[in-house]
């Protein structure tokens, strides 16, 4: 570790960015090769099985937060912290039933914005693409800058370089090898991951024993062992709703539940969710040893790395650079494919040229996904930090179309008129409660405004829904 | 509840059960990805 936190060489970390940047590429490449058609490049054939699958949701769901800022959770709101990061793993489970109705409705769908489409209408649909589009491409420039600033912090390379060769390498696997080439790198990225962070623990767990953990937290953060511990208990619920949001709404997840064969869409949801669960605690308890471990922690964002890099000396190092490199990778490729297809498919082929022919469209696939990411590239080039925060902001938007969601899935009597006011209600009362009452509340106070809606005017104005009109294929 | 405190054994029993549960987690997925490879199902 050098005076500026850095656990790695700039010379190392640049060999080890080279390496995998070749190995993403080649294989995208080697992936993508055969594929010809809009189904085989966005949905990868439509026959995902259940090992790549599973793999890819893990993946995609396992960001840099997840092994970065989960330490920075335990280190701040302790044992709550920590299981309040666990619950997004719910989002996976309950959209595991989800994604079998979705393949068994829409066969031949592309994208969540279709849903909306054909279930709801112009009106909904629009306003649904506005809240998507305006999250995936926020979360994919707080993943971009999160790249460059912890490429920086962990080797001290640049962080306009390290940004900008995270997002171009994903931007060419992405363009060459579509859904196929995302799946099939998110698989090994999914075991780099999961394999360096059970080491990493196992490391920690050889050199502090939990008991005088403990006894050393209750002398000096008893806080973080507290039961009640107010600002955990809150960040629960806001975690919990700003997942399930996010999963329910998201075209990342819906592309993959049309991408995964018949019948493997919610076992492998439901797999990913038991993966993906405890993994905020075994990347999380490190920060927690810290003390007992007598490591000095600067910056509360650095102590993962920091913990590995003390025990484990270089080997930690790199293990740490490569696991993070993975986890980045693996959700800014999942994001700009999925976005890229949202634009593609209702954008492109659903405002500007209807009734566009297949080929037409997976040529403007390949220019939407390079046109996302530079627009991603030049708003990050402006180096505003800050930017990050705004995807929290997002929360109430994306929490207010949970509810949309569930009951146009589920229930035949949705009223596209709610569904539309409810999405706005939700964003307006979630966004107010952000500015005056606190984050936390915000997408607790966007759900439940939206829900209401949703459930009083399809109860008083139900409007019968025919489910065949979602595939229109069949319909005709 | 205040000043009521996780336990020590509690704290043991969370780190050693996400552990396993990650290492059962990634076995089944090697596994899995055996048999699709095996079968000729992975995509």
């Amino acid at each position: 570790v050098d005076a500026t936190g850095a656990i790695l060489s700039g010379q190392t970390a640049w060999m080890l960015v080279a390496v995998f940047s070749v190995l993403w590429v080649a294989l995208g490449y080697f992936w993508g090769r055969k594929t010809k058609s809009l189904d085989g490049h966005m949905l990868a054939d439509r026959n995902v099985g259940l090992a790549l699958g599973t793999a890819t949701a893990v993946a995609t769901w396992i960001t840099s937060n997840t092994t970065m800022l989960a330490p920075q959770f335990a280190l701040q709101m302790g044992i709550w912290g920590m299981l309040a990061y666990c619950t997004a793993a719910t989002g996976l489970f309950l959209f595991a039933p989800m994604a079998r109705r979705i393949r068994t409705l829409m066969p031949n769908g592309f994208t969540s914005g279709e849903f909306f489409r054909l279930r709801f209408g112009k009106e909904a649909w629009l306003l649904f693409l506005a809240i998507s589009l305006f999250y995936a491409f926020t979360w994919l420039v707080s993943m971009a800058i999160a790249g460059g600033v912890l490429l920086q912090a962990l080797s001290g390379i640049p962080y306009r370089a390290g940004m900008s060769v995270i997002l171009l390498v994903c931007t060419l696997y992405t363009l060459f090898g579509g859904l196929k080439a995302v799946i099939g790198t998110d698989l090994i990225q999914s075991l780099i991951i999961l394999i360096g962070i059970v080491a990493v623990a196992i490391a920690t767990l050889g050199q502090a024993d939990l008991g005088q953990v403990h006894t050393l937290l209750a002398q000096k953060r008893p806080a973080l062992l507290d039961a009640f511990f107010p600002a955990a208990l809150m960040a629960i619920f806001n975690n919990l709703l700003f997942g399930l949001g996010e999963v329910f709404h998201s075209n990342v997840w819906w592309s993959r539940a049309f991408a995964m064969r018949p019948g493997v869409g919610e076992r492998a949801y439901k797999l990913a969710g038991v993966l993906w669960l405890p993994v905020p605690i075994v990347a999380g308890f490190i920060a927690l040893a810290a003390p007992a471990l007598d490591i000095n922690i600067p910056q509360v964002n650095m102590v993962a790395p920091l913990v590995a890099a003390k025990l484990l000396g270089a080997g930690g190092a790199i293990m740490v650079f490569i696991v993070v490199f993975s986890s980045l990778a693996s959700s800014i490729d999942s994001l700009l494919a999925s976005t890229s297809d949202l634009i593609t498919q209702d954008v492109v082929g659903g405002l500007i040229r209807p009734g566009a022919s297949e080929e037409l469209l997976k040529r403007a696939s390949s220019w939407v996904t390079i046109g996302l990411s530079f627009a991603a590239w030049l708003v990050c080039l402006g180096e505003n930090r800050d930017l990050a925060t705004v995807l929290f902001r997002a929360g109430p938007l994306v929490g207010s179309a949970i509810w949309p969601v569930i009951h146009g899935l589920y229930r035949n009597t949705t009223n596209p008129t709610g569904v539309t006011s409810a999405m706005v209600a939700g964003s307006v009362a979630g966004l107010w409660a952000y500015y005056t009452l606190g984050w936390y509340t915000a997408s607790l106070i966007g759900t439940v405004v939206s829900m209401l809606i949703v459930l009083s005017t399809s109860k008083l104005a139900p409007r019968p829904f025919d489910w065949a009109l979602l595939d229109p294929q069949r319909a005709d | 509840m205040e000043g009521y405190e996780f336990s020590a054994s509690f704290l043991r029993w969370l780190v050693y059960g996400a552990l396993g549960l990650t290492v059962i987690g990634t076995t089944t997925l090697l596994v899995l990805l055996a048999k699709d490879w095996k079968r000729g199902t992975l995509w």
